[in-house]
C-alpha cells in the first residue's frame, strides 16, 4: 500500500505533544497505523518532547517525594483489566486502530443515495465529531465551500477530487477550500474516516451539507 | 531536595539507569532518575496548565510507571527522556480528560490510543534519523524564533493563544507559524 497523502507537520506534532483533541486523535492514529513514515516523524517529535522535558528548568518536588515513592516500588502494580472487545459494528473493518474499534458506535444510516455515515464516540467529550462515510463506488459529490478543519482518512476503496486520488491509509485535510466534484472509486465501496470540527446533529449537518447536492 | 538542575549527563546514562531497573529493580538507579526527571516533569505539568498538587502527584505517578514499564523500554527504540516524555504525556491526557469531567467512557486507557502494535515497522535507517541526537541537532538548528514556536506547541489547551501572546503576533498567524515551523523541523530530519 502506497501511502502519498499525509497530514501536516503541525498535526503530527500536535499529535506527539498531546495537545489534540479526542477527534483529531482518532483521524491521525488511523493514519499512523498505516503510514510508517509518518510514525517516524512523530517519533521523532516525540524526542524533540523527550529534549524540551530535558532542558527545562525543574520545579522542586515536595520534601520527602522520593522516599514516599519509593515506599511504593514494592507495591503489586494494579491489575491490567483487560481491553473491552471490539464493538460489533467495527470488527470486520480493515484499518482502525485498536482502540478506535472498541468505541461505542450508533447504527448506520442513510444519509443521501449511496451515502451512510455510522458515528463513534470518542472516550472523551470532542468538539472534533468522528464519523466513518461509506460511499458506493462510482457516484460524485458535491460539498459545499470550505468545510472547517475535516480531516478525513481512507480505510477502504478511493475518492478523488482536485486531480489527487486518496485511496487507504490517505489523509485529506480538507482546510483547503474545496467545492470541487468528489468522485468515488470504482472499485468497491469507500469507507472513510472523518473527523470534522462543528455541528454534527442527527437532521442537521450531513443532510443540509451532503443531500441536495449529490449527483449519482 | 535537589531540583537536579545541575546535572549534565549524556543521554545514554538516563537509558542506562532504566535498564538496571528492568534488570534488577535497582532502587539507586530510581533515585537518579527522580531526581533528574521527577522535578521536570512537574514543571512541564505547571506550564501546561496543571496546579500544583495535580503537577506534583502525576510526577510522582510518572516515575512509578517508569520503574513499573522499565521492562518495556526498548533504548533501540529511542533514548530515554523521549519515552519519559510520552509517559508524562500520557498522564497529562488523561488528567485532562478527567479535570473537564469529560471522560465519557470511564478509564480511557491513553497508552492505548498511542499504540500501533499491528503497524508495519519504520525501516531503521529512518528511526535513526529521527531520534536523539538527530533531533536535538535539528531542533538547534532552528531559527530561534521557529525553535520557540515548537516548544510552545507543546504545551496543552490555550496554547495558540498563549503563543500569539508570548510572540506578540495574531492569533490568526499562530497555525501558520506552527505549521512552516514543524515542516521546517522535519526537512532538517
Amino acid at each position: 500500500m502506497s501511502i502519498t497523502c499525509h497530514p501536516t507537520e503541525d498535526l503530527l506534532l500536535g499529535y506527539a505533544a498531546g495537545t489534540l483533541d479526542p477527534g483529531e486523535q482518532i483521524a491521525l492514529a488511523t493514519h499512523l497505523l498505516a503510514c510508517s513514515q509518518c510514525r517516524g516523524f512523530v517519533g521523532a517529535m516525540e524526542h524533540a518532547g523527550g529534549a524540551l522535558l530535558g532542558a527545562l528548568t525543574g520545579e522542586a518536588m515536595t520534601d520527602g517525594a522520593l522516599e514516599r515513592i519509593t515506599a511504593r516500588l514494592d507495591e503489586a502494580a494494579p491489575v491490567q483489566t483487560a481491553p473491552p472487545p471490539p464493538s460489533k459494528h467495527l470488527r470486520e473493518l480493515g484499518g482502525l486502530p485498536a482502540f478506535v474499534r472498541r468505541l461505542h458506535t450508533e447504527p448506520w444510516r442513510w444519509v443521501a443515495p449511496g451515502l451512510k455515515i455510522q458515528r463513534l464516540k470518542p472516550a472523551a467529550e470532542s468538539p472534533t465529531r468522528v464519523f466513518l462515510l461509506k460511499a458506493k463506488p462510482g457516484i460524485r459529490l458535491l460539498p459545499h465551500g470550505h468545510q472547517e478543519a475535516e480531516m478525513t482518512c481512507v480505510l477502504t476503496g478511493s475518492f478523488s477530487h482536485d486531480g489527487q486520488r486518496y485511496g487507504p491509509g490517505d489523509f485529506d485535510c480538507g482546510d483547503h477550500a474545496s467545492d470541487h466534484e468528489i468522485t468515488i472509486g470504482n472499485e468497491g465501496p469507500c469507507i472513510s474516516l472523518v473527523a470534522m470540527r462543528g455541528r454534527l446533529t442527527l437532521h442537521g449537518f450531513v443532510g443540509r451539507l451532503i443531500q441536495p447536492l449529490i449527483a449519482i | 531536595m535537589s531540583d537536579g538542575n545541575a546535572e549534565v549527563r549524556p543521554p545514554q546514562q538516563w537509558s542506562a539507569l532504566i535498564l538496571a531497573i528492568a534488570r534488577k529493580q535497582d532502587k539507586a538507579a530510581f533515585g537518579q532518575l527522580f531526581g533528574h526527571f521527577a522535578p521536570r516533569i512537574k514543571a512541564f505539568l505547571r506550564r501546561s496548565g496543571l496546579d500544583e498538587h495535580m503537577a506534583e502527584e502525576l510526577a510522582q505517578e510518572a516515575l512509578l510507571r517508569v520503574w513499573r514499564k522499565a521492562e518495556k523500554f526498548d533504548p533501540g527504540a529511542g533514548d530515554a527522556a523521549a519515552w519519559i516524555f510520552t509517559i508524562a504525556r500520557n498522564l497529562r491526557i488523561d488528567a485532562l480528560r478527567r479535570t473537564r469531567g469529560d471522560a465519557t467512557q470511564g478509564a480511557s486507557d491513553i497508552d492505548d490510543e498511542y499504540l500501533c502494535d499491528d503497524a508495519p515497522l519504520p525501516d531503521a535507517a529512518l528511526v535513526q534519523r529521527q531520534s536523539g541526537e538527530q533531533v536535538r541537532r535539528a531542533l538547534a538548528s532552528l531559527p530561534p524564533d521557529q525553535r520557540r514556536v515548537i516548544e510552545l506547541s507543546f504545551y496543552q489547551e490555550e496554547a495558540h493563544g498563549r503563543i500569539a501572546e508570548l510572540l506578540e503576533i495574531p492569533l490568526g498567524t499562530v497555525k501558520s507559524r506552527m505549521r512552516l515551523a514543524a515542516a521546517k523541523l522535519r526537512s532538517l530530519l
